[in-house]
């Protein structure tokens, strides 16, 4: 009887979440002569509009000498262009009342602007302008260097996680691109070459490498206009070739240390699970919110509030082209040995594996996604990067408005299934981060 | 990542970037019509309905901040604060847990230098399950004992945890520098000593002084009926009853009379992270927008004075701004940025060269015209959120912020000129005795800063700020 009341309030939720958030034909999706495909949600809630363009390419794209290359490039884009010269993009943006941002992944390069309506025709301006002929000054590589150096290094002072996620990434890939780190080694950072760049750019920068998504105060037909006009001359190039490497399966499990002034120890377990279009994924999506969303999961309630074992504990697993890692962690509490940890994370979640998880559980974290799916397109902002994700990680942004579903679909059965094919000791990576002097065995 | 979100980094704190638009579209964005009303007991809520999606935000505000902590028990306010979701008269902490998270709602509780905060967000359908449970937290907090005992425990391991990151201890040192004996200097997260000092009759008590409607702000926000809601708010906390909280001494906040340097040893430091600054303004301050348009230029975005110097011309940093955070009896304005250990004193140099040049005329009309452009176009997405429009609400409580700031914000921003600015940098940016911090190496850094004040050392792992 108690599933039967989940399950209908489940209903409930799903009903009231599609009255309300926009509906698959509200996003029209148009395709330019040059292969650029194009995605536009009009919402006039603020006079504001946004533009994400998503390029095909991140680390994955890179190899040994150029690791990083994708993310410096990604600073490059400001860096001047045929009719906007260095400083003039971001210059011109903001005095027309815009903003801007980047970021790079394992997998993609993401630009997006943010501005006020009457700026929508200066952005498609600017955009065209480093997309069409964007002009690598010697110059501004070199200041760019320092900057990425910076960005590298201020990562590494501040963040633990950066520090342990480089090596255990490193060790858990042999063979694949996504054992080294976004922002790449920092001798390749000093040394890639402005040719490099411009290979880079005549292989990755293609209209038909890119996906382009408008949300905001915009008119559908003036947005078909705007891309005829600005970015439809733009030549298409040849598709890049494809990333063939397959990570080889895992032989037995990996373990590293990394040596840093730390209080307690940091510990990272890393898991191989397969790519975001595989059909696991929103069994292990919902694994990890049973693990780690809210203070009622597993991983909250047994190694902080229950052992004490932990002072904080979360799981994270990225959306992903190829096969990538599903991550656990947890920052022991004082005098909590890092073996000691390490055990009681992986009790956590080999008792998933055992006994499985209740209904109950598993319905909350479907609710969980629901209300976050939700959250986020609560701004045209969320809209747009939303619809980009499902677009280039599930294969459609059409597959946003079925996750719900896709969701719902889930059964107990799925969980204890996934969490004993992928969370097992040969598949596994583990790292330490702890202090010198806790290292002397 | 082409730059560190401002947000992120400034958090709660400010407001950089506020402004409405000029064209005709944009003059019409306002916020939405608001209810105010006020209890008998003194409470005060404020409730916006937003049809746009089937959410509601709750939002409550105390008057029970940091800056109600005392030396010997610091890091009270913040433990009362976290501690309001540990268990209520009716339910457990577990209970909460499960409850909220079942339904996908969320909470987040804690304090702030001036108040404290307890906000949720929720499916609307959900309000006669989730209301009560939050007004228990608000008014029959129980503390338990047991759970009081594992908060502390991780409170008092968080203090070295946090010691491993300077960006996260920076702001402290500089705020200790800057106010001195003001309460606005209080530590958040206390110290070790104060945390073990501090027992669960501590919070009860600190609750009582200072949890009291009288002076304690509400704004819910969302897809509501608004009798209904206000029916069962008034149902809800009309029977909260007021203490009299202790009196506060006033205390003003003093402009430095010398330059001071303070420097952070971190031995294993790759870089130095710095704080350079003073005395800023109150959130209230008739001018704080004219600030935030100068600012803007100075420091608050990619284009900006500081950030094209350190960055866009010599790469020293990944980036450099800066900001005035403001609260309601002053505030501190600083200018932060970090750089390689071998490029420390040319840095310092180069940010203290920039900023002198807006005493100097380098607030042109040109310059002026994009700076209050881009204030106004960023603003209407800051006001997309029920939160944020929560948060406008019982900002303008606890601040004084009028509430005509919004209806008039895009005539002042357009009537800033460029002999305004310079009025306006002479009076509140802080031009001699600057304050800096700098987190890193002290025996590189020691020798580069002498010249620029009285210059103190500590080591990161030491567990004081001043």
């Amino acid at each position: 009887m108690k599933t039967q009341k989940h399950l209908l309030w489940a209903f409930l939720l799903v009903v009231q979440l599609a009255w309300a958030q926009n509906k698959a034909s509200d996003v029209v999706s148009f395709t330019l002569k040059n292969g650029m495909k194009i995605m536009v949600l009009e919402d006039h809630s603020i006079p504001n509009a946004n533009m994400y363009l998503f390029w095909k390419v991140g680390s994955r794209n890179e190899y040994p000498g150029i690791t990083g290359l994708s993310h410096f490039f990604e600073h490059m884009m400001f860096n001047g262009s045929k009719k906007y010269g260095p400083k003039m993009f971001d210059r011109t943006m903001e005095a027309a009342g815009g903003s801007n941002n980047a970021y790079t992944t394992e997998n993609l390069t993401v630009y997006s602007d943010w501005f006020p309506i009457s700026a929508i025709e200066t952005i498609f301006d600017l955009e065209a302008d480093r997309i069409a002929d964007l002009a690598l000054d010697p110059k501004m590589i070199e200041s760019e260097r320092g900057v990425v150096l910076s960005e590298r290094s201020t990562g590494l002072e501040n963040s633990n996680f950066r520090n342990i996620s480089e090596q255990v990434k490193g060790a858990a890939f042999l063979a694949h691109p996504y054992r080294w780190s976004v922002i790449g080694y920092e001798s390749d950072i000093k040394n890639w070459s402005l040719e490099d760049l411009q290979d880079y750019f005549d292989t990755y920068y293609a209209p038909n490498n890119a996906v382009v998504v408008i949300s905001g105060d915009v008119d559908v037909a003036q947005i078909k206009k705007l891309a005829i006009k600005y970015f439809e001359p733009i030549v298409s190039k040849a598709i890049p070739r494809a990333i063939h490497t397959e990570e080889p399966e895992q032989t037995g499990q990996k373990r590293v240390t990394v040596e840093k002034q730390v209080s307690t120890p940091n510990i990272m377990l890393a898991y191989h699970v397969p790519e975001t279009k595989h059909e696991d994924y929103y069994a292990l999506d919902l694994l990890s919110a049973i693990l780690s969303e809210g203070n009622s999961s597993r991983f909250y309630s047994q190694l902080v509030d229950q052992t004490l074992l932990a002072t904080s504990a979360f799981s994270y697993m990225p959306e992903s082209i190829d096969p990538n890692l599903f991550y656990l962690y947890a920052v022991a509490s004082p005098e909590v040995a890092p073996e000691i940890l390490e055990k009681e994370m992986v009790q956590v979640i080999e008792t998933i594996a055992q006994m499985g998880v209740t209904e109950k559980e598993l319905q909350k974290v479907k609710n969980q996604k629901l209300v976050a799916l939700y959250n986020s397109l609560e701004t045209i902002d969320g809209k747009s990067n939303t619809l980009g994700t499902y677009e280039l990680y599930f294969g459609d942004y059409k597959k946003m408005f079925e996750a719900p579903a896709a969701y719902e679909k889930v059964t107990t059965d799925d969980i204890k299934r996934v969490a004993q094919k992928y969370f097992n000791k040969k598949n596994s990576t583990v790292g330490y981060l702890i202090a010198p002097e806790n290292n002397i065995k | 990542m082409k730059n560190l979100t401002i947000k992120k980094i400034t958090a709660a704190l400010l407001w950089l970037f506020i402004g409405v638009q000029s064209t005709m579209a944009q003059d019409n964005f306002k916020l939405p019509a608001h209810t105010k009303v006020t209890y008998v007991n003194g409470l005060t809520v404020y409730f916006v309905v937003q049809k746009e999606v089937p959410l509601v935000h709750f939002r409550a505000v105390f008057p029970a901040g940091v800056r109600y902590d005392n030396q010997a028990k610091a890091g009270l306010a913040s433990l009362t604060a976290d501690a309001l979701s540990t268990g209520t008269k009716r339910y457990t902490k577990a209970q909460i847990e499960e409850t909220l998270d079942f339904i996908g709602a969320s909470i987040s509780n804690g304090a702030s230098t001036e108040s404290a905060s307890l906000a949720a967000t929720f499916v609307n359908k959900d309000q006669d399950q989730v209301l009560p449970i939050l007004a228990e937290m608000i008014t029959q907090p129980v503390f338990p004992a047991d759970e009081f005992e594992k908060m502390s425990q991780r409170a008092i391991a968080s203090i070295d945890q946090m010691r491993e990151s300077p960006r996260s201890v920076i702001n402290n040192y500089f705020n200790a520098m800057v106010y001195k004996d003001h309460p606005y200097a209080n530590i958040a997260s206390g110290t070790k000593n104060s945390l073990e000092s501090i027992a669960a009759s501590d919070l009860n008590e600190f609750y009582r002084a200072h949890y009291t409607p009288r002076g304690t702000v509400m704004a819910v926000v969302g897809d509501f009926n608004l009798l209904a809601m206000k029916q069962a708010i008034e149902n809800l906390f009309v029977s909260w009853e007021n203490n009299t909280p202790p009196p506060t001494p006033a205390i003003s906040i003093k402009a430095p009379t010398e330059a001071k340097v303070v420097i952070v040893n971190k031995q294993d430091a790759r870089e130095t992270t710095m704080l350079i600054g003073g005395i800023g303004v109150a959130r209230n301050t008739e001018d704080f927008i004219a600030i935030q348009v100068i600012n803007t230029i100075l420091g608050g975005r990619f284009t900006s004075m500081l950030n094209d110097e350190l960055r866009v011309n010599s790469g020293l940093t990944y980036g450099a701004r800066s900001s005035f955070n403001a609260l309601k009896e002053g505030g501190t304005f600083n200018m932060s940025t970090f750089t390689a250990n071998e490029s420390t004193k040319e840095t310092i140099a180069l940010a203290l060269k920039t900023y002198q040049k807006i005493f100097d005329g380098a607030v042109d009309e040109k310059t002026l015209t994009s700076a209050k452009n881009y204030v106004k176009g960023q603003f209407p997405p800051d006001y997309e959120t029920n939160a944020a429009i929560a948060r406008f609400y019982t900002d303008a409580f606890i601040y004084g912020i009028p509430m005509n700031y919004i209806d008039n914000f895009s005539a002042t921003v357009d009537g800033l000129t460029v002999k305004k600015a310079k009025v306006i940098i002479e009076r509140y940016f802080p031009k001699d005795h600057l304050q800096m911090v700098f987190i890193g190496k002290a025996s590189l850094i020691q020798p580069l800063v002498n010249e620029y004040g009285s210059v103190k050392v500590f080591e990161i792992t030491q567990d004081v700020y001043q």
